[in-house]
């Protein structure tokens, strides 16, 4: 091009960059259209050929759980050849941005599992459909799963999911250090001033540099299973009454709680300021802290650190003794069909028989969702039924709140950590917070 | 010649004393390693403490007094990766769709680039301006609506329908024009002058002189998407479609992250990226240096 | 050449050429305005009308006029996420070019190890950010960190610190996202380093300049077009940071760290408000728009052209 030969050049279409480019833009296109056209007829699961239902089941099992899921799920493919449950996990975060848009564009999952918590949010939205009908059917034998778990799962009169998961919090307390400190290592505190006399023993700044190098407990206030709550239930406070009509965040007794719970910390540096629960989990492991009370998932992970622990049933406060229940629910897609909705519940029985709960308790460490197992039954796993006894006394966090993560993560966590990190009272920012709350479950009624 | 050439030299020429000039440079060289090494020690901590971490027994991870070098090395969470997750196939549908993503983005990007950069016609800041837009939204707020355009399209879980939406994109575009606007100019007027077109201009002239920008963007493209989890977690269904970051997703539990497999999966998604890396930063930094001269 | 005599060939000029060049300009376009029209453009002007709208993607949208934009001009979490980020913006942006314009003078001369450096800075921009988070956090975990280890050691501890310090979470933050994206500047930097001519220094060297009359009088204006270019996509970026923030701190401690695309995203996926989320995105497109036509005018005059 660069000869120098200058041969007239004709204008229009018949130049050759014209058609290059023409050229190159018609192949595109047509790869794009034909592409396109594959992808018209896909289905969500095929339907019912012969009977055989396939349905969709989306959840956030991820990480050391996820084996127990997967297995349970392809026994259920293996054992019957009726339904096909295909599975798809994702961390809860992903899970939930990807709910959203699906359903909105009515490609969403048959089946979901998500914490029992959110179901009103789905629920009050037309999302889910109610599950009355699997309860109500003798056949699932509802009536031996774990009553809490259920309740929690209720919205306006109706039940929107069935348990998948569900466990109590417990104290676990580290003997070895507990012996150091001078304390009884096989005797965890039983009442509140117990709580409070072991975690100051246990809290130790040797170097005298205001920092402890040990603290008698591990406290997590954000980004974290619910934890504080308990502190409140403890003293007959709350963060919103049970049945999600009334915030109690200003109420005296919850006031009180944090008041002395949160001297404790911020002045006795019983546990650090600003941690989230996989941080206080890192503490407890690391022999940095004494005492954590939190789910069954650690336990693999502080045998394998060589601790020496011990589970019990948190310290009662003067309320008398309480800890948190927590749940994840499957649940039904309003708009999946009929035949694809009862593909969903045959799989839920199959999930609740006794025989996978035995091996669902056994893998994943979470105690059964059933009342009706032995502890014979599990005697691999010994602290799974630990943690399902305190089923009695467990209460559900922020239950019957439609907006759980508007309270929860604007509302009421700012409030909390605003005090413990010192930017205001108890008595000034918890009325606050709470006649927000309060605005908040009166818009829902 | 030479001989002329020499004796006519100036005389101000800074004469540089051979023997008092050595141990300055030294010095210079020492303290510019020096620095480096530091520099390199600050960047490359987190990335030094992944890559011993996928080496420790799970149990040694997290310990107090914490410790940087493992004590018992092990290769047991490389070869878990493996059976925990379809590593094989996650990495083929990663490299499918970021090298194929990468591949079409510089072809198209660069085309843009140059007609923004260098043709003349009306509409062209328009253009322009619409390019530099949508630098600024960001891509939760049209991520809805994208994944709603998509689905309508049928588009949801296919290979195209993953790929074409990232064929092109602003950033490269921009990236690319800045570039194109930077070069001499002389070498296109001629060849405009001698009756070229713009197609061959750009294909001759423009894309050999921006090879080190069409690499270093390249490279930029192929490590954004290689690294992306929520594009293809959202248009996937079908988990044999899905790429390596959700493959790592998998190892973060809600309450417990298994650090070892983690780790030992990211050090192992991480090597084309590095190669990549590596390659063209020999290549472009020698590419670039020829074309300011001319 | 048809006959001996050189001619002056005219420029192209008028009317034909030009026609020429712009359809050629626009066939070289269209295939990116076709895909940046259908799948971006289209998404945008989607997210456009949604601000003007209840939309909670579930359900249908119903129009409410200007009522989101009326309620971010009084929303507290607005100002908060707007101060926040324009703080992040305001540190991040002249310390990430600053740092990557030394990484690319220091990483251009000639000495060994030289690739090595090169390598060092770039590799943190090819790493996963959720991934490098948990390193981070690792090593600066207040209690069982390597780093605060370390520092304790030498007689520096701190009770709190790190994410979980309101005061210092956000130049936390800053301090991961700087780090993590220097190495993409620095490259750009070196590019243009290269390409300004060796005689230019030279030069100088003979009139006896030192470093830094070398660096302000050759280097510096030389490097303008990757100064600007840097510098915008910079701003650009910072202006946006979300990544980091959402694995760090997730916006805390109470709202401490909450740019304006964690608020967008707060609202949009937790709170279930997309409309509103849309408003403040649009809200944010301005306020890029607005700093970016003041970097463009700034640089304008100090383009380099050949």
């Amino acid at each position: 091009m660069m000869n120098g030969n200058p041969s007239p050049r004709r204008r229009g279409a018949g130049s050759p960059t014209a058609r290059r480019l023409i050229g190159v833009a018609l192949a595109a296109a047509l790869s794009l259209t034909g592409c396109a056209g594959q992808g018209q007829k896909k289905d969500e699961g095929s339907s019912t050929s012969g009977g055989k239902v396939t349905i969709s089941f989306w959840n956030g099992f991820t990480g050391p759980d996820r084996p127990a899921v997967e297995g349970l799920v392809k026994k259920f493919n293996a054992s019957q050849n009726k339904v096909t449950v295909t599975m798809e996990i994702s961390p809860w975060d992903v899970f939930f941005q990807k709910l959203l848009p699906s359903i909105g564009a009515g490609k969403g999952p048959d089946l979901m599992g998500m914490d029992a918590a959110q179901l009103p949010q789905y629920a009050s939205r037309g999302v889910l459909r109610p599950m009355d009908e699997y309860y109500s059917d003798a056949a699932n034998e509802s009536d031996k799963l774990v009553k809490p778990a259920v309740d929690a799962t209720a919205w306006q009169g109706k039940h929107y999911g069935v348990p998948m998961n569900f466990t109590t919090l417990l104290l676990y307390w580290n003997k070895g250090m507990f012996k150091d400190a001078g304390l009884d290592p096989d005797t965890p505190p039983k009442t509140w001033a117990e709580f409070q006399t072991a975690a100051k023993k246990l809290t130790k700044d040797t170097n005298g540099d205001g920092k402890p190098e040990q603290y008698g407990l591990a406290l997590a206030d954000h980004e974290t299973i619910a934890m504080w709550p308990i502190l409140f239930w403890g003293n007959g406070g709350g963060v919103v009454s049970d049945d999600g009509k009334k915030a109690m965040l200003g109420d005296p007794k919850t006031i009180e709680a944090m008041q002395q719970w949160g001297d404790l910390v911020r002045n006795q540096h019983i546990s650090p300021v600003g941690l989230g629960g996989a941080d206080a989990d890192k503490l407890f492991q690391t022999k940095k802290a004494a005492m954590e009370i939190v789910g069954p998932w650690m336990t693999t992970g502080f045998k394998d650190a060589g601790i020496d622990f011990g589970l019990a049933a948190p310290p009662a406060g003067p309320a008398g003794p309480v800890t948190l229940g927590t749940s994840v629910a499957f649940a039904v897609n309003a708009k999946t069909t009929d035949a694809k909705a009862k593909a969903a519940q045959e799989f839920i029985k199959f999930w609740n028989t006794k025989d996978s709960q035995k091996e669902w308790a056994l893998g994943s460490g979470f105690p059964p969702n059933r009342t009706d197992l032995a502890a014979g039954d599990l005697t691999e796993n010994p602290y799974v039924v630990a943690f399902g006894e305190p089923a009695g006394t467990a209460k559900f966090y922020l239950a019957n709140v439609k907006d759980f993560t508007k309270v929860n993560d604007t509302l009421y966590t700012p409030a909390l950590q605003k005090v413990l990190n010192g930017k205001g009272t108890a008595q000034d920012l918890f009325p606050q917070a709470s006649a927000q709350i309060q605005q908040l479950l009166d818009s829902q009624q | 010649m030479t001989i002329l050439a020499t004796s006519t030299a100036p005389a101000e020429t800074v004469e540089r004393p051979a023997a008092e000039e050595r141990p300055s440079r030294r010095r210079q060289t020492v303290l510019l390693v020096a620095l480096t090494l530091a520099i390199s020690a600050v960047m490359l901590l987190p990335l030094v403490w992944m890559l011993l971490t996928s080496v420790k027994p799970e149990a040694d991870i997290v310990t107090f007094p914490p410790r940087l070098f493992p004590r018992h090395v092990t290769l047991q969470n490389y070869i878990d990766v493996w059976h925990r997750i379809p590593f094989a196939r996650l990495y083929l549908n990663t490299i499918v769709f970021a090298g194929t993503v990468t591949i079409l983005s510089l072809i198209l990007d660069s085309m843009s680039a140059y007609a923004l950069a260098r043709l003349h016609f009306r509409g062209r800041g328009v253009v322009l301006a619409l390019v530099l837009v949508m630098l600024m939204l960001p891509f939760q707020v049209t991520l809805i609506p994208l994944y709603d355009l998509l689905n309508s399209l049928g588009w949801t879980d296919t290979l195209h329908g993953l790929i074409v939406p990232r064929a092109t994109n602003a950033f490269g575009i921009f990236f690319l024009r800045q570039f194109f606007l930077s070069l001499p100019q002389d070498l296109e007027e001629a060849a405009r002058m001698d009756g070229a077109g713009e197609f061959r201009i750009y294909r001759q002239i423009m894309l050999p002189l921006a090879v080190p920008a069409l690499l270093t963007l390249g490279l930029f493209h192929f490590m954004y998407n290689w690294n992306d989890l929520l594009w293809p977690l959202i248009i996937n269904q079908d988990q044999a479609h899905q790429t390596l970051p959700s493959g790592l997703a998998l190892f973060m539990g809600q309450h417990v992250v298994e650090y070892g497999v983690l780790m030992a999966a990211s050090v192992m998604s991480l090597v084309p990226v590095v190669l990549f890396f590596l390659l063209i930063q020999r290549r472009f930094v020698e590419g670039v240096a020829t074309t300011g001269i001319k | 050449m048809s006959t001996g005599i050189p001619v002056a060939r005219p420029r192209y000029r008028g009317g034909v050429a030009k026609r020429r060049q712009a359809r050629a300009a626009w066939l070289f376009l269209a295939p990116s305005l076709v895909i940046l029209g259908v799948f971006i453009v289209y998404p945008m002007t989607q997210a456009l009308y949604l601000s003007f709208t209840d939309y909670d993607v579930l359900n249908p949208a119903t129009w409410t006029g200007l009522a989101n934009y009326r309620e971010l001009l009084g929303d507290e979490a607005f100002r908060n996420a707007l101060v926040n980020t324009l703080y992040y913006a305001a540190v991040a942006t002249p310390v990430s070019v600053a740092l990557a314009l030394g990484c690319a003078l220091l990483l251009n001369r000639r000495f060994p190890l030289r690739g090595l450096g090169r390598t060092a800075v770039f590799l943190p921009v090819v790493v996963g950010l959720a991934i490098v988070a948990i390193a981070w956090g690792f090593l600066l975990d207040p209690d069982i960190g390597l780093l605060s280890y370390w520092l304790g050691k030498i007689g520096l501890t701190a009770n709190s610190g790190w994410v979980r310090d309101p005061t210092l979470a956000m130049p936390a933050v800053i301090i991961v996202g700087v780090w993590k994206n220097i190495g993409f500047y620095m490259v750009i930097y070196l590019a243009g380093l290269q390409s300004i001519p060796r005689d230019l220094y030279e030069a100088a060297e003979v009139d006896g300049a030192s470093p830094w009359q070398r660096f302000r009088n050759v280097t510096w204006p030389l490097l303008a077009n990757q100064t600007m270019l840097v510098t915008i996509l910079c701003a650009i970026a910072t202006l946006q940071a979300f990544d980091q923030i959402f694995v760090m701190t997730h916006g805390g401690p109470f709202f401490r760290t909450e740019t304006l695309v964690m608020l967008i995203y707060r609202q949009g996926f937790s709170e279930f408000r997309f409309g509103y989320a849309a408003a403040i995105s649009w809200a944010l497109v301005l306020l890029i728009l607005v700093l970016s036509i003041f970097q463009f005018a700034y640089f304008r005059k100090r383009a380099v052209r050949y």
